[in-house]
């Protein structure tokens, strides 16, 4: 029992920085743009929330440097890919390789003169859930969370609200089927989907922020280190949902955290069989599992007004 | 002309990031300039980094051609490096002009696998190559990290890491006062060949073909799937033997996380050569001057190296834009 309650409370710490980005790149990929830069949005956000909390003296306002830090990296996108047509795959990748030169760059050239230095900062408390946290077990370990990852469990359900049962998530969801038609009922797509990319950045920045400043407590060069790709493929395996980017973001965490606990273990494999799950299930729900597994059918596609 | 204005564009806005800094931009691209060309030493270390770019940029060159996305250089890199260790290793008796050979032939066709299964997954169940080449470099990478926790790493290193590989495996060196390894000599007769694949023969012509027009492809008798698969595999084998000359010419050993990086700047390359074999060559050498000249741009001025990932990806980002307005859709 103890064990069980101690993997799923790692599978939590672990999900809770995926889950984040994973929310913002449904947005951004429900309005149909690929979320491919997730992972250096989330890498800014984790940068800017230690730099920002360094600055300002308040983890609060790091947090608000966060969400702020990965905007302004996903705006680069909006621009490229939503206003220009770029490729929003390639142009993902591109910000990722910008994301890691420019966190790395600020760290040394800013703060360390040519060096990088260790920016400690306080790491956020725990808070617990008045009743469930002192339950005898589990309570310590499942309801005694930082606060942020409570944040992240409320927003998988607003953003299940907002998507299905709201007319901006209509709009959003329709933007990323047939842009075209949205256009003719008089919506305007581009700044839908500017909109949605930047709001998936805001998001990944929160996932970057929750990795350094919740769980880390400093900045380390690439620090996120692919958790803005594994996000990608927690999409994936949620199919799009929010709820089930939770499953997937937990299925990840979970496999993550008995990595850990397993190395002790005598097995005919190493660790890193189980690293390859998460990419390897991904596939499998891509692939063999395709049938419920649809992209929404305008993401890829540049929609620009004739001029 | 407008890979050399995003260039351009590119390092004025990082010469802002420069004085941000505190340095002066022009003494650190003069340091950085020095670092990359002052010695034949340093012009050896440059093309030495610029030869799997350009290997692997020129697959990526051609995929792209087609309209065949593939960013599964990274896997490929790992796993031809990882093959052609394996056989290094294997094989040790064999006569020291055979064993390169044969090392380099299981990188490349290790390579080719990897790209194969990407390609079969895309083409039997109807997956996007973006994100099964994406997926597929994790467990790649992982692949090698698990052989070399296993029967291919070397007992009491503490790094993960093979053992040394044997002398007879080694590219020779070819220029006398520096380390620069045959492998360029190698990236340079494939930038001809993919030159007159591209351009001169049946398959360039239908890569080129289905690029501009699916439908039209289908219309003129090409089977989509088959050029597809026929380019990702060739693609693929070009970065496996990247991955392998990175082995056997630099590292002489099969070392963890060794490929970091190497196929999504093969990517940026790609885009930067304008999708043409003999402008890749000029691109990955930008790319691997640009890291090596780094280094010493740091140690002269205080500039810190990640400057170069900087430039890296806003050349790649202004590139894409470029791309996308002049095509009113996006070309890649």
């Amino acid at each position: 029992m103890d064990a069980t309650a101690d993997l799923l409370a790692a599978a939590l710490r672990i999900a809770t920085p995926l889950l984040f980005a994973a929310l913002g790149g449904i947005l951004s990929e429900r309005a149909g743009v690929f979320a491919v830069g997730l992972e250096g949005m989330m890498l800014t956000g984790a940068f800017a929330a230690v730099i920002g909390t360094h600055a300002l003296g308040h983890a609060g306002l790091g947090l608000l440097a966060s969400v702020g830090g990965g905007a302004l990296l996903a705006a680069v996108v909006a621009v490229a890919t939503v206003r220009c047509g770029a490729d929003q795959m390639v142009t993902g990748l591109g910000v990722n390789i910008l994301a890691l030169g420019l966190t790395s760059f600020l760290l040394r050239g800013l703060f360390g003169r040519g060096e990088a230095p260790t920016i400690r900062v306080t790491p956020l408390s725990s808070v617990s859930v008045p009743v469930l946290g002192d339950l005898p077990g589990v309570g310590p370990l499942l309801f005694q969370q930082p606060a942020l990852t409570y944040v992240g469990l409320v927003l998988v359900v607003l953003m299940f609200v907002v998507l299905q049962r709201t007319g901006a998530g209509l709009t959003l969801r329709a933007v990323g089927e047939n842009p075209a038609a949205v256009f003719a009922s008089g919506a305007d797509p581009i700044r839908v989907r500017f909109l949605a990319v930047i709001g998936a950045g805001a998001l990944a920045g929160v996932g970057g922020a929750v990795l350094s400043l919740q769980q880390v407590g400093t900045f380390t060069d690439g620090m996120t280190n692919g958790r803005g790709y594994l996000a990608l493929a927690a999409i994936i395996v949620g199919r799009w949902s929010p709820g089930g980017a939770l499953v997937g973001c937990l299925l990840f965490g979970a496999a993550d955290a008995l990595q850990l606990r397993i190395q002790g273990l005598r097995l005919p494999f190493s660790s890193y069989v189980i690293q390859m799950l998460p990419y390897i299930v991904s596939l499998a729900v891509l692939g063999g599992l395709g049938r419920g597994a649809r992209l929404p059918a305008a993401i890829g596609i540049p929609f620009l007004r004739k001029p | 002309m407008r890979p050399i204005l995003a260039v351009a564009l590119a390092l004025a806005l990082t010469a802002l990031l420069i004085v941000a800094a505190g340095k002066n931009p022009f003494l650190a691209y003069a340091a950085l300039g020095h670092g990359a060309f002052g010695s034949w030493d340093r012009i050896g270390a440059g093309l030495n980094k610029a030869t799997p770019y350009v290997l692997t940029g020129l697959g990526v060159a051609l995929c792209f051609r087609a309209r065949v996305i593939n960013i599964g250089g990274e896997g490929q890199i790992a796993l031809g490096g990882l093959a052609a260790t394996w056989t290094a290793l294997t094989f040790p008796q064999a006569p020291p002009v055979v064993l390169p050979v044969l090392a380099l032939a299981a990188g490349a066709l290790a390579g080719a696998g990897w790209a194969a299964v990407a390609a079969a997954i895309r083409l039997h169940r109807g997956v996007h190559e973006v994100l099964v080449t994406l997926l597929l470099n994790f467990v790649g990478v992982l692949i090698v990290s698990e052989a070399l926790q296993g029967s291919l790493g070397e007992p009491g290193a503490g790094f993960p890491q093979s053992p040394l590989l044997p002398r007879s495996s080694w590219l020779p060196r070819v220029l006398s006062g520096s380390d620069l390894h045959a492998g360029i000599l190698l990236a340079l007769v494939l930038v001809v060949v993919a030159h007159a694949l591209l351009w001169r023969m049946p398959f360039g012509f239908r890569l080129r073909v289905l690029g501009a027009s699916a439908p039209a492809a289908v219309y003129a008798g090409i089977s989509p799937a088959r050029v597809l698969f026929r380019v990702m595999v060739l693609a693929g084998a070009l970065a496996g033997l990247a991955g392998a000359v990175e082995v056997l010419g630099v590292h002489y050993r099969l070392i963890d996380g060794f490929s970091h990086g190497f196929g999504f700047n093969a990517v940026a390359i790609a885009l930067l050569g304008a999708l043409n074999p003999l402008t890749v060559l000029p691109a990955g050498l930008f790319f691997g001057f640009l890291e090596t000249g780094a280094l010493a741009m740091q140690r002269a001025v205080g500039v810190p190296t990640p400057l170069v990932a900087v430039i890296q990806g806003l050349t790649m980002i202004f590139i894409l834009s470029a791309m996308g307005l002049s095509g009113r859709r996006s070309k890649v």
